[in-house]
């Protein structure tokens, strides 16, 4: 049972947009598993470890923007980067604007534990020096989780991540502290009263099976979904 | 959330919209067969009269979404399919490109794949009366009578859909009870199920979702709102439905019920965003919330103060007309973006909540109005075109209108856009004649309406309690009431001391008077001395009346200070055309 780390995260606008309407972007009403591991992942990651989200508090009443933006509707080829023709894309040719429908004013508490799992299928980069330097006994062993626990924290007070938490999109950045005691947190910054329905909402995708998504059932009982032991349908 | 609500309400729904794989289809022509396929003559189902002539609704098997390639419907479809006879604007087309042998060619393929449909029924469904005439005149290859039938040519010439009808029937061929049971789209098992994200059992994925008609400004063969239609919308090199999945069922419950309210009473133009309505569960509630902002139709003018009789209705009086159960109500606006629909808002909330909402917005509106105004009703678009320059809608910012709504259902604060808006139209028009030449209000009975209905709305959520009342408030301390009071007055005196003035102080000195009183008041108190000395030669009753009245509004402090300020706030420039407003109502008010 390794310990359960909470982040309070919170930004101006979000958008975990729903898989259905990703065209015309319309959000979830609340964080979706996979963008709060996103924020974990943010400030600590390594191959060793996996993340997994066990609750979600919802600190601020949910509102709603819509925002109406330009973007593109061409992908660019490897090719037009690399070697021939414009070397790119223009984009006033493939011009689309998108409207979306996006959270403000989000402010969650997020609860997660990570495990240590088999790291070992992520090589090296240096085949060669592999077979010319034999690992010492103790660098095959899984890592103790203490190690990664005390680097979580630290890395959290500090403010250092790897890239910048965002909540759902990458330019609605995020904002995190580490909440080093959750029920004293809890009383202190209540989560809302409020218990909507939310239907089926993605979990997460399974990226080694051919990126298939998860869907769960969504239950917010006064501010606070419950993610332990939850069912996940493929 | 918004299409698991509306796969709720079509499940709700279930018995008065199209099953599985049927959809209503107007089909203005009926070819009338004989028992034995003997064709007897061509039937026009249109009604209206004129460009507003529409064929009779049916349902029909659901047709085959085709682009340009060859794909039959069930029992009916254009002249091409089911007789193979050329389209004569076509024919023409292809004539000039030298291409008629290949148009034709793809005739008698569009007629063969028409009877390949039938011909795949299951042959207790071929033996019917019904269908087995059909495929009986089909196979007679004999359409001379059909071609010399009087209602051909029109046939012919709009390319209407038609279809099959026994002699004595009442409804097509294609709408017989056996045909629509036998149609059976979900039972094709090509690729693996999937989860649904609708419902959460497993289904196959739709690829291309029924369009969605009825959305003003978009396509009028039908948008999608889940679509994928360029490369850069897909996720992990997916195509089209697979992005997202959702099963056939849903897709075709959440379709239909969305075309549905699209095309039923339930729904309302707002803006350029189109809004339908529903609740989770029958209430009243759903037949009247059009009622509250449409604008009331010609035969039934007072439509809207009903309406909002009812809202107000106590509860005491026998079964009252809408009140909180807890049934949930949903609003969606759906803005068009070509062949895509996007959402432009979606309210979620009980009847009672939204019920308070509307109310809380009507009492805010109530003003007293002049004489010339019977129905004290204003719909949406009285109080948008009241706000636009030269009245009209499409000046607005766009979603200006969609964001004045989503205030009213969700009780929060208006937009500031409304309030600054409405000023400016009345600064605009501060000198404003009609064709003689006379004075136009320019504080009409909808712009102070609104102004009143944005002060109380942004008061309210900032947490304070402003009274601003219907009609004249004498102990209202506010400067900018009381400036525009005192101006309402100046304005009135002098017209009275210079009868059949065209031109009074309102036309040089509003906007500057609300803006910026100290600049302008000291100068229009200067020229009112003037028009009071000739008041008090003429008319000496009056003299003391308005004498009496300028000092009242003064002497009590405008704001308990003496003098005028240097600047206005908006939020007291709104304050100032109230009081004007009010006070010329209570000037012009025979006592």
């Amino acid at each position: 049972m390794s310990k359960t780390l909470c982040l309070k995260v919170w930004g101006d606008f979000a958008c975990f947009t729903r898989p259905e309407m990703k065209v015309e972007r319309v959000s979830y009403d609340v964080i979706t598993p996979s963008a709060a591991r996103a924020i974990f992942e943010a400030i600590l990651w390594k191959p060793e470890i996996r993340w997994t989200v066990t609750k979600i508090e919802v600190l601020k009443p949910i509102k709603w923007i819509s925002v109406r933006r330009n973007e593109v509707g061409k992908v660019a080829s490897a090719d037009s980067i690399t070697n021939q023709g414009d070397r790119g894309l223009y984009i006033e040719e493939h011009r689309q604007q998108r409207a979306g429908m996006f959270l403000r004013d989000v402010a969650y508490r997020l609860h997660a534990q990570f495990e240590v799992v088999d790291g070992s299928k992520h090589v090296h980069r240096y085949p060669e020096l592999r077979n010319r330097f034999t690992p010492e006994p103790e660098e095959s062993q899984p890592e103790h989780p203490a190690k990664y626990l005390s680097m979580f924290q630290r890395r959290a007070r500090k403010g250092q991540c790897f890239w910048q938490p965002y909540l759902g999109c990458r330019e609605f950045s995020a904002h995190f502290e580490l909440v080093d005691d959750a029920a004293t947190a809890s009383l202190a910054e209540p989560p809302i009263p409020d218990s909507p329905s939310l239907g089926w909402m993605l979990h997460d995708i399974a990226f080694a099976d051919a990126m298939k998504p998860g869907f769960f059932r969504a239950e917010m009982k006064n501010g606070v979904i419950d993610l332990t032991g939850v069912e996940v349908r493929q | 959330m918004i299409l698991q609500s509306l796969y709720e309400y079509y499940g709700r729904k279930r018995d008065s919209l199209p099953g599985d794989g049927i959809e209503r289809k107007e089909l203005p022509f009926l070819f009338v067969l004989r028992l034995d396929g003997a064709f007897l003559h061509i039937e026009d189902t249109r009604q209206g009269d004129g460009k507003r002539k529409r064929g009779k609704a049916f349902l029909v098997p659901q047709g085959v979404k085709k682009s340009v390639n060859v794909a039959a419907n069930l029992l009916w479809g254009s002249v091409e399919y089911v007789l193979g006879q050329p389209d004569p604007k076509k024919l023409d087309e292809q004539r000039k490109k030298g291409k008629e042998k290949h148009y034709r060619e793809r005739l008698g393929t569009m007629r063969t794949a028409f009877r390949a449909e039938i011909e795949q029924l299951p042959s207790t469904v071929q033996s019917t009366p019904e269908v087995a005439a059909t495929l009986a005149f089909l196979a007679s290859d004999n359409f001379s009578p059909v071609m010399a039938d009087p209602l051909w040519p029109q046939v012919s010439a709009t390319g209407a859909n038609v279809s099959f009808k026994l002699v004595g029937e009442e409804s097509p061929v294609c709408s017989a009870s056996v045909v629509l049971a036998s149609v059976g789209r979900f039972c094709e098992g090509k690729s693996e199920p999937r989860i649904c994200l609708i419902t959460g059992y497993p289904d196959i994925v739709e690829r291309l979702h029924p369009p969605i008609k009825g959305v003003w400004g978009a396509q009028t063969s039908g948008a999608n709102i889940v679509s994928f239609n360029l490369p850069a919308f897909n996720s992990f090199a997916r195509e089209q439905g697979t992005n997202a999945p959702v099963g056939k069922r849903a897709a075709f419950a959440y379709t239909t019920a969305l075309n549905h309210l699209l095309a039923s009473k339930q729904r309302i133009q707002i803006g350029d965003a189109s809004t339908v309505f529903w609740a989770a569960a029958d209430c009243r509630m759903e037949s009247l919330l059009s009622q509250f902002f449409d604008e009331p139709p010609q035969d039934d003018p007072d439509q809207g103060t009903n309406a909002v009789k009812v809202l107000f209705e106590a509860p005491l009086a026998g079964a009252p007309a809408i009140y909180d159960d807890g049934t949930r109500f949903y609003v969606l606006g759906l803005a068009p973006n070509a062949a895509r629909i996007a959402v432009r808002f979606w309210h979620v909330a009980t009847v009672g909540e939204l019920a308070r909402h509307i109310r809380q917005h009507f009492e805010d509106l109530e003003i007293v109005r002049p004489r010339y105004v019977d129905r004290p009703f204003l719909s949406l678009k009285t109080l948008l075109v009241s706000i636009s320059p030269l009245g009209d809608l499409d000046k607005l910012p766009p979603k200006l209108a969609g964001d004045f709504i989503k205030a009213i259902l969700d009780g929060t604060a208006y937009p500031q856009t409304l309030l600054q808006a409405a000023l400016r139209r009345i600064h605009a028009e501060q000198a404003k004649k009609d064709e003689k030449g006379r004075q136009k209000e320019h504080v009409t009975y909808a712009r102070a309406a609104l102004i009143k209905a944005c002060l109380k709305s942004f008061t309210r959520n900032a947490g304070l309690n402003e009274e601003i009342t219907v009609s004249l408030d004498e102990s209202n301390i506010n400067s900018g009431y009381r400036l525009g009071r005192l101006f309402a007055v100046l304005e009135k005196v002098q017209a009275e001391a210079n009868p059949g003035l065209n031109t009074t102080i309102r036309d040089s000195y509003f906007g500057s008077a609300s803006s910026t009183p100290s600049a302008v008041f000291p100068t229009l108190m200067r020229r009112n001395q003037h028009h009071m000395t000739k008041l008090r030669k003429e008319k000496p009753g009056l003299y003391v009346k308005r004498d009496k009245e300028i000092q009242t509004i003064c002497n009590d402090g405008i704001d308990g200070k003496l003098g005028f300020q240097p600047v206005l706030s908006l939020a007291d420039q709104g304050r100032f055309v109230i009081g004007y407003y009010q006070q010329r109502q209570d000037l012009f008010t025979k006592s």
